[in-house]
């Protein structure tokens, strides 16, 4: 900390910007591949083809399959099947704080499906706010490390200063330092509005458990009054605490699409084995930047309407927008690859911003670097390098690993780790100017190779009949080429430090001599 | 900022209160004017808790940066006491402590 | 959503971006060899922002007051990035470039109205 304001700031912005960097990233890479999880899924279930699945038979199949699970669960929730995931997705618990448990039914059949087990787009998706980690912890963690972003974004903003001179400028070939700056500058400023709506909606859409101070006061803690009063969800019954028989699931779905002119995308079934028992349907969100989903709710044992949410006033409005913005569910293909390419540039960032940290902090001449600042590039190489490396295995993982293997979207998981694991068990081993361009050109090849091996063991390749995956593909190619760029940029920073040190060598012996 | 002296245990001492003081004081000033402004904004409650909330963050951010900005830890720590007393107050005033408890 | 309109903000953006980066000494000695005209600031600044400002007009027009600015601020991000690059990289394509989104921009105008 130093005087003065700008001074202070560029502290606060240094430090509060390393401690949150390396979750940033893992946050900023995940949740960018995740406006593409629909995506993702599908490519790792290739078994999948396009159905036409009936809502109201799927209902009913997922209804049985579930009181065949737990008949006196606490709820259900029954995710239809859309045109791009052709599966029902059903959740079962028996109590609010877990375990939750889930399954995936064929259409078809109603039985577990035959396609490979893998948790697919939504690893990275849950990844994205939960780190893997027991689910509440995780979000607690991101959410405060969106919240050091925003802090980090603010005292970047003063510490800038020079903003618009320096808006286009890369200045290429200078000192490295300047570079770095400049490359962080650049992806900074660039997407800032990006930057800041993000991490302050991100905020937003776990908002009631960050700030539910709110809710403490006005309600009292009745989060489902709070919810309802607002027009977010339907008015739902008590369980009257003895058994009673659910009424079809199917047929509440068939009322709902003819009252609503389109099939619901999700059933969620409250105390089945209760004489009142509550079904609430859940249809997609309406075209619109909003996050509010129409429902209606059933009575689950006689399958009558009881209720319909609605009437949401300006600030509910306001909120859900941010956490439609989020989310970016409205966005068609072209503005979906403008937000991707915001995502990538969050990532750029963050990445630059943690070696821009190191390469300031390098000690001049051969005085020896810290323990502290070895860490940090150790840390900054598992998690830039290290990352990518994990996703390309994860999605290897996914081709090579045997199909009826046990556990096996566990493995794929594993997978995922172990190759971060080793990146930074890498990184740490070797030194630092050669880790980097040779990290690179590993994530570079294993991205090369996911469309090969899933051609040579699907046989779906693009230039195959009826080719379903080229999208992919060429992804999966172009963040190669963009790994490969990465590596040579690296490998030639390591040759021009080299040739100086050639360079100055001579002179130094005789400075010395 | 890259060639510093020896650090002293003092300035150390003061980088972590302000951290301590950013965090929880922060986080007390935000959850503090998200309970009183849910009880007080002249609109509906539901929408009262949902504007409260929204604002929450980027109070909390503004005192964060605040602590930060300001010359010493006995400044900052005057700050956010200067704004959590009166909305602690203001709270006690509007009732939210007793019937909770 | 309509690819077209996109396009056209972007193509809008692009050239404001452009004019804009070309008011900075810096790119415009990158660009074109020498500090930037006297006289010439004030008209390549104003037509920066109006192109910037029309291309919100457009996004507004054509995707109403809610989708239109957060595509807007998409076509921003994406036409920065692009100007970044060629004044970095490329710098003598700059003006050319910028110069060449204009009439492309008149040539997504049919589209963009039959659409």
């Amino acid at each position: 900390m130093r005087q003065g304001l700008r001074q202070s700031m560029a502290w606060l912005h240094a430090w509060s910007g390393l401690v949150v960097g390396w979750v940033l990233f893992a946050v900023f890479v995940t949740g960018t591949a995740s406006y593409y999880k629909a995506e993702i899924s599908q490519w790792m279930r290739p078994e999948l083809g396009a159905v036409q699945a009936d809502p109201v038979r799927s209902a009913d199949l997922a209804a049985a399959f579930l009181k065949g699970k737990m008949p006196d669960a606490a709820g259900w929730y029954i995710e239809l099947p859309k045109p791009e995931e052709p599966l029902i997705t059903v959740h079962w618990w028996k109590s609010l704080e877990g375990p939750f448990h889930q399954a995936l039914l064929d259409p078809e059949t109603g039985a577990p499906t035959k396609a490979r087990a893998t948790k697919g787009g939504d690893f990275l998706y849950r990844f994205h706010f939960e780190l893997s980690m027991p689910p509440m912890l995780g979000r607690y963690i991101v959410g405060a490390c969106a919240l050091v972003m925003l802090v980090a974004l603010v005292s970047g903003i003063v510490t800038h200063r020079r903003i618009f001179a320096d808006f286009f400028t890369f200045r290429r070939g200078k000192a490295s330092q300047r570079n770095w700056l400049d490359a962080h500058n650049v992806t900074g400023v660039l997407a800032l509005p990006f930057h800041l709506m993000i991490a302050y909606t991100g905020l937003v859409t776990l908002a009631p458990m960050y700030m539910p101070w709110g809710v403490q006061t006005a309600y009292k803690g009745d989060e489902i009054r709070f919810f309802v009063e607002s027009g977010m969800m339907p008015e739902m019954r008590a369980p009257a605490g003895r058994p009673g028989e659910l009424a079809s699931v199917g047929a509440m779905v068939a009322t709902a699409t003819a009252r609503q002119g389109e099939a619901p995308e999700g059933i969620g079934i409250y105390n089945p084995g209760d004489a009142q028992a509550s079904v609430v349907a859940t249809f997609e969100e309406p075209h619109g930047l909003a996050h509010l989903h129409p429902q209606i709710a059933f009575d689950g044992a006689t399958g009558a309407v009881l209720a319909t949410n609605g009437g949401v006033r300006a600030a509910a409005t306001t909120s859900a927008v941010m956490v439609g913005i989020h989310e970016a569910h409205f966005a068609g293909p072209a503005l979906r690859v403008l937000f991707f390419l915001c995502g990538v540039l969050g990532a750029a960032t963050v990445a630059t911003g943690l070696v821009l940290w190191t390469v300031a902090r390098t000690p001049k001449g051969a005085r020896e670097a810290g323990l502290g600042l070895r860490l940090v590039r150790i840390l900054n190489l598992g998690t830039i390098a290290g990352l990518p490396v994990a996703v390309a295995a994860y999605f290897l993982a996914n081709r090579l690993l045997p199909v009826d293997l046990a556990a096996r979207a566990e493995w794929e998981v594993g997978a995922f780790f172990a190759a971060w694991l080793l990146v930074a068990l890498f990184g740490a081993a070797r030194a630092e100017a050669r880790a980097w361009p040779e990290a690179f050109a590993a994530a570079a090849l294993l991205f090369c190779a996911v469309p090969l091996v899933s051609a040579a063991t699907t046989g779906a390749h693009p230039f195959a009949a009826g080719a379903r995956f080229v999208g992919f593909d060429l992804a999966m190619l172009a963040l190669a080429a963009g790994f490969a760029f990465a590596a040579r940029k690296a490998g030639r920073g390591v040759l021009d430090t080299a040739r100086r040190r050639a360079a100055r060598t001579p002179a130094e012996e005789a400075f010395q001599a | 900022m890259s060639a510093r002296p020896i650090i002293g245990l003092r300035y150390r001492a003061a980088v972590l209160g302000r951290v301590l003081l950013a965090a929880l004081g922060g986080y007390a000033v935000a959850a503090l004017a998200t309970g009183l402004l849910s009880l007080v904004l002249p609109m509906p409650r539901s929408e009262a808790v949902v504007t409260a909330t929204l604002l929450s963050f980027a109070l909390m951010v503004a005192v964060v940066v605040a602590v930060f900005a300001v010359r010493s830890l006995g400044r900052a720590a005057l700050v956010v006491a200067g704004l959590a007393l009166p909305l602690g107050l203001g709270l006690w005033l509007a009732g939210a402590f007793a019937g909770a408890a | 959503m309509n690819p077209a309109v996109t396009l056209l903000n972007l193509v809008l953006c692009f050239a404001g971006f452009g004019a804009l980066a070309l008011s900075l000494d810096r790119h415009h000695r990158d660009a074109l060899g020498s500090r930037v005209p006297a006289g010439r600031v004030l008209p390549l600044r104003l037509a920066g922002w109006c192109l910037i400002l029309a291309s919100l007009a457009v996004a507004i027009a054509f995707e109403g007051a809610n989708f239109g600015p957060v595509q807007w601020i998409g076509a921003l991000t994406g036409a920065a990035l692009l100007v970044v690059g060629l004044a970095s990289y490329r710098p003598a394509w700059l003006r050319p470039a910028a110069l060449s989104a204009l009439p492309l921009g008149i040539l997504l105008l049919p589209v963009v109205l039959a659409g």
